[in-house]
C-alpha cells in the first residue's frame, strides 16, 4: 500500500520535472554540444568537413587579430564592471536611505529605463552623442566648442558608456537588496559603540553589501563581455568586440565551423572569469536578482 | 541620531548624486522623446517646431504593425508556454530527489550563455536539423528556451514557502493531483502566475540578438528596428523608439501592479 503511494508520488514528480528538463535538454544542452563537435570541423565550399580537427582554435590562436579581440573584449567587460559599480554602488545607498513612498518611487524611476529593449536603450545614445547631437548642440549653446565634435560617437569610450547605461540596473538591484538586508540594529550598535557614520559605513555596511556586489559584478561581467549591440551600434570599427567577431562568421563570411570555436571560446573564457571572481557565489540567486 | 544624520551633508551629497545618476539614465530617454516630434528630416537638434507626423508614419506603416503583431503573438505564446513548464518544475522542485542541483544548473544554461552564441547555438541547430526558420518555429522556440529560466526562478521561491499540508490534506481527502492543482495550489499562485507571464512577455517583446539569427524572413519589433537602424537613419526612427518603449513599459507596469506585494519587496 506505502509502496504503490510512493511509487505513485514518484510518478507524479517525474510528470512535473520532466517537461522543462526535457526541454532544455534538446533546446539548451543538445545545441550546445553541436556547437561544440562543430567547432571541431571544417567548413568547406560544400558545407561542412566533418572530420575532427583542431584547425579552427590553431586559426583563432596563431592570429593576433582573434586574440586581442578577445583580451580587449575582457579588458572592456572588466572596466565596464567597475565602472558600473563604483557608479551604482551609491545610487543603491541612496535607496536604501529614503523611507517609504519616497523609496518606492525612486526605485520605480531607477526600473522604468529597463523595461525596454536593449536595442533601444543603446540606440538612445546615437542622438545623444552624434554630430547633431545633445552633447555637440550644447557644447556649441555655450561656445566650448566652435565645431561640432565627431569624436564622441564610434569609440571604445562610448561602448563604454553604452554597456554601463544598458547593464547598470543589474548592479543596482542586487546591491540594493543586500543593502535593504542589513539590520539596522548593526548599525546602532556601531554608533553605541562610538562609531562615527563614515566609520560605520566603512566597517558595517560596506563588507555586508559584498554578497548584492558580487551578484552585481558577475552578472554585468558577463552581459558585457558577450556583447553585441552596442558595440554594433555605438563603437564603429574601433570598438568592435568579440561578440561581434562571431556575428561576422555567420552574417558575412558564412564560416560556421570556425564561429563556433569562436563561440566556445568566448564561453570557456567568460566562465574562466566568472570561476576566479564569483567563488561560492550561488548563481540562480545571481539570476533571481538580475531577472526583476 | 537619525534626524542630525538625515541632514548631514554627505547624505546630501549622496542625494544630488542619485538625482544625477536619474538625469543620466532619462537624458537620453527625454532627447529621444522630444526628437519623436521634432518636424526635422534629420534625427538630431535642432528642434525645428512640433509634429505628430512620425507617429503618423510609424502607425501607418505595415511593416511594423506586422512586426508589432508578430512580436504580441510570440511574446505572449512563448511566455505562457515558458510559464507552465516553469511552473511544473518549480511544482517538482518542491520534492528533494537525485538530479535536483543538476536541473537546476541546466536551469540556467539558456541566461548564463551569452546573447552571441545563445544565437549562434540555435542557428547552428536548427540549421542542421533542417528546421525552418520563422517566427512559428525557431524563433518560439528560442524565446521559450530564453523565458523559461526566469520563469522558473520567478515561480520557485513562491511555491517554496508554501505550506503543503493543505494540499496532502485533500489529497488524502481523496482529490485527484488535479482538482488539488485547481483548488488549492492555483489560487494561491495566480498573481504571481500572471506577473510571471506578463515579465516573460517583456522578456520575448525585447529580446533581439536570440531572434535575430533564426527569424528568417519575418520581422519582430527589435528586428524591425534593427534593420531600419542599420539601413539609412530613417526620420521616424525616435518614433519608433517611444512606441516600442511604451508598449514594453506598459506590460511591466500592469505586471508590477497585479504583482502579489512580496515580489515589490
Amino acid at each position: 500500500m506505502t509502496g504503490a503511494l510512493h511509487s505513485r508520488r514518484r510518478l507524479r514528480l517525474a510528470l512535473l520535472v520532466a517537461p522543462a528538463t526535457l526541454w532544455l535538454v534538446i533546446f539548451a544542452i543538445v545545441p550546445l554540444g553541436l556547437l561544440l563537435v562543430m567547432s571541431f570541423w571544417r567548413t568547406t565550399i560544400f558545407g561542412f568537413s566533418k572530420e575532427l580537427t583542431l584547425d579552427n582554435y590553431r586559426t583563432a590562436f596563431s592570429s593576433w587579430v582573434y586574440v586581442s579581440v578577445l583580451l580587449d573584449a575582457i579588458k572592456v567587460a572588466a572596466i565596464t564592471t567597475i565602472l558600473t559599480l563604483v557608479t551604482t554602488y551609491p545610487v543603491a545607498y541612496a535607496a536604501t536611505r529614503l523611507r517609504g513612498r519616497a523609496r518606492s518611487l525612486f526605485l520605480l524611476a531607477l526600473f522604468v529605463p529597463f523595461w525596454t529593449s536593449y536595442v533601444v536603450r543603446t540606440f538612445v545614445w546615437l542622438p545623444m552623442l552624434g554630430r547633431s547631437g545633445f552633447i555637440n548642440s550644447l557644447l556649441m549653446g555655450l561656445g566650448i566648442v566652435g565645431e561640432p565634435l565627431d569624436g564622441l560617437l564610434y569609440s571604445q569610450a562610448t561602448v563604454l558608456i553604452g554597456l554601463v547605461y544598458v547593464y547598470s540596473l543589474f548592479m543596482i538591484l542586487p546591491i540594493y537588496m543586500s543593502l535593504d538586508r542589513i539590520d539596522p540594529a548593526l548599525l546602532e550598535a556601531a554608533s553605541d559603540l562610538g562609531a562615527r557614520p563614515a566609520r560605520q559605513f566603512f566597517r558595517v555596511t560596506l563588507p555586508l553589501s559584498k554578497p548584492g556586489m558580487v551578484s552585481g559584478c558577475i552578472m554585468v561581467f558577463l552581459l558585457a563581455a558577450g556583447a553585441f549591440v552596442t558595440p554594433q551600434l555605438l563603437g564603429g570599427t574601433s570598438g568592435i568586440m568579440f561578440g561581434n567577431v562571431i556575428a561576422s562568421q555567420y552574417l558575412t563570411t558564412s564560416d560556421w565551423a570556425f564561429g563556433a570555436a569562436l563561440s566556445i571560446i568566448l564561453i570557456v573564457t567568460i566562465f574562466l572569469c566568472m570561476a576566479l571572481l564569483g567563488r561560492g557565489v550561488r548563481f540562480e540567486q545571481v539570476f533571481v536578482a538580475g531577472g526583476h | 541620531m537619525d534626524r542630525r544624520s538625515r541632514r548631514s551633508p554627505a547624505l546630501l551629497a549622496l542625494f544630488c548624486y542619485a538625482l544625477a545618476f536619474l538625469c543620466f539614465l532619462y537624458a537620453p530617454i527625454g532627447l529621444l522623446l522630444a526628437l519623436s516630434f521634432n518636424d526635422s528630416e534629420t534625427i538630431g537638434l535642432p528642434f525645428k517646431g512640433l509634429t505628430t507626423r512620425w507617429y503618423g508614419e510609424v502607425l501607418a506603416s505595415s511593416e511594423f504593425l506586422l512586426s508589432l503583431a508578430n512580436s504580441f503573438l510570440v511574446g505572449l505564446a512563448s511566455s505562457v508556454i515558458a510559464t507552465a513548464l516553469g511552473l511544473t518544475l518549480a511544482m517538482g522542485f518542491r520534492s528533494e530527489f537525485a538530479l535536483k542541483s543538476v536541473i537546476m544548473k541546466v536551469v540556467l544554461l539558456p541566461i548564463i550563455i551569452p546573447g552571441i552564441v545563445g544565437s549562434v547555438l540555435f542557428l547552428t541547430f536548427f540549421g542542421l536539423a533542417g528546421i525552418p526558420f520563422g517566427l512559428w518555429t525557431t524563433v518560439l522556440l528560442v524565446h521559450v528556451t530564453w523565458v523559461l529560466p526566469f520563469a522558473f526562478l520567478t515561480l520557485y521561491p513562491r511555491l517554496h514557502g508554501f505550506d503543503r499540508s493543505i494540499e496532502e490534506a485533500a489529497m488524502d481527502l481523496g482529490a485527484t493531483p488535479f482538482v488539488v492543482f485547481r483548488r488549492v495550489l492555483l489560487p494561491i499562485v495566480r498573481p504571481s502566475l500572471i506577473a510571471t507571464v506578463l515579465f516573460g512577455f517583456t522578456l520575448s517583446f525585447d529580446e533581439f540578438i536570440r531572434t535575430f539569427l533564426v527569424i528568417g524572413a519575418n520581422r519582430t519589433v527589435p528586428v524591425h528596428l534593427w534593420t531600419l537602424i542599420s539601413g539609412q537613419m530613417a526620420p521616424f526612427l525616435p518614433a519608433v523608439g517611444v512606441v516600442i518603449m511604451a508598449v514594453s513599459i506598459t506590460a511591466s507596469v500592469i505586471g508590477l501592479v497585479l504583482a502579489p506585494a512580496k515580489q515589490s519587496e
